[in-house]
């Protein structure tokens, strides 16, 4: 019995896939090769087939969509575009307000610290103690310096909008008492005065 | 079918700017190939029309990611398959396709020797019209298709050689073997 090619034979040779046996058997067997010829025919045929048109069109549609779309991101973008805004516009206000805050606290420290050393200076009653010539001329100097800084806080008085000038000041009033207070105090305890 | 699938490059990249019209002369270039691939795929013509839909707003979407390489058609073609072969999918035509293809041994009597490859092609099931057309006219690969349907490269194999059994017997119309 002759063994003829399979429908499976004839497409594997017809995408130039097939096997070594059934390329050979077409070319052999007149039967399979017109088997052959007619897939090749049915393929060119289907390939030649009429284009099917729409019987509508459809791009009004698809415009409607692309639109609704398009409309829908400018919303969202939109709306994202105020949150942002609305959040930067918080920040702008609380920033300063957080600022602000933080330069009251150094404030009171410093002029907690101020007071400390006036009250440990008072203490050891300066006026009522002997200096040296070196100890008098430092005194002095540090004296008219923290004057100095007393004359300009007073001009600030406590207007908020210069708050960090009033907290540098006090800074450098904190620290000259220090020195005060090391020179006059500390230097009478070494002494024993 | 023998349509001009060549357009612009200005074209194209006035479309991927998201220009209306350029998108529109996208539309009017591949309606009829993308309607005609579809229509081949899908049983009901409104089927097809709906592919066409989803086909093109998907090219919308995704055109800035053409990159001009290889014909435009080609790119177009592929989501067009993709739309059609999931619309077959989604509404579960596979389960129908196994008892069309079990019940349709004998073709009408009407159709008998007259039958031509056009009816008989519609004869056939979605899924080996789908095959069919997307290898033998539109030139995608066993591979393509396989990926395409979510099938092996076998499964692709055997429904293109099944169909054309089936068209063969159809259209010399022979008595056909349930």
């Amino acid at each position: 019995m002759t063994m003829h090619c399979t429908m499976d034979d004839l497409v594997a040779v017809h995408d130039g896939e097939g096997s070594v046996w059934a390329r050979r058997h077409v070319e052999e067997c007149g039967e399979c090769r017109g088997e052959l010829d007619a897939l090749y025919q049915r393929v060119a045929q289907l390939k030649a087939l009429p284009a099917l048109r729409p019987p509508r069109d459809r791009w009004p549609m698809v415009r409607d969509v692309i639109t609704a779309e398009r409309a829908h991101r400018r919303r969202r973008w939109t709306r994202a575009g105020l949150v942002l805004a609305a959040a930067f516009a918080g920040l702008m206000v609380l920033l300063p307000l957080m600022h602000g805050r933080a330069y009251a606290d150094e404030l009171a420290q410093a002029k907690q610290q101020s007071a400390q050393l006036e009250g440990t200076l008072q203490d050891y009653d300066p006026e009522g103690r002997v200096m040296s010539g070196r100890e008098a001329d430092l005194t002095a100097r540090l004296e008219d310096q923290i004057a100095a800084l007393d004359g300009q806080l007073a001009q600030l008085g406590d207007r908020a909008q210069q708050e960090a000038q009033l907290v540098d000041l006090w800074r450098q009033r904190v620290d000259l008492m220090q020195q005060l207070v090391q020179v006059r105090v500390t230097r009478a305890n070494y002494v024993g005065l | 079918m023998t349509l001009s699938l060549t357009v612009p490059d200005i074209l194209v990249a006035r479309a991927k700017a998201g220009d209306l019209e350029a998108l529109e002369g996208l539309f009017r270039a591949f309606e009829t190939p993308v309607y005609n691939l579809a229509r081949r795929i899908c049983r009901a013509p409104e089927d097809a029309e709906d592919v066409v839909q989803e086909t093109f707003l998907e090219v919308v979407k995704s055109i800035r990611d053409y990159r001009g390489e290889g014909h435009l058609w080609g790119w177009i073609r592929q989501i067009a398959a993709s739309k059609a072969l999931m619309r077959l999918r989604r509404e579960k035509l596979r389960a129908t396709d196994e008892l069309i293809d079990e019940t349709a041994g004998s073709p009408p009597a009407s159709i008998g020797a007259r039958i031509d490859l056009e009816r008989a092609f519609a004869q056939l099931t979605e899924t080996s019209r789908a095959v069919v057309w997307l290898h033998d006219v539109e030139g995608f690969t066993h591979e393509e298709i396989a990926e395409q349907m979510g099938r092996t490269v076998s499964f692709s194999k055997s429904q293109l050689a099944r169909a054309h059994a089936r068209l063969r017997r159809l259209l010399v119309a022979e008595p056909e073997v349930p």
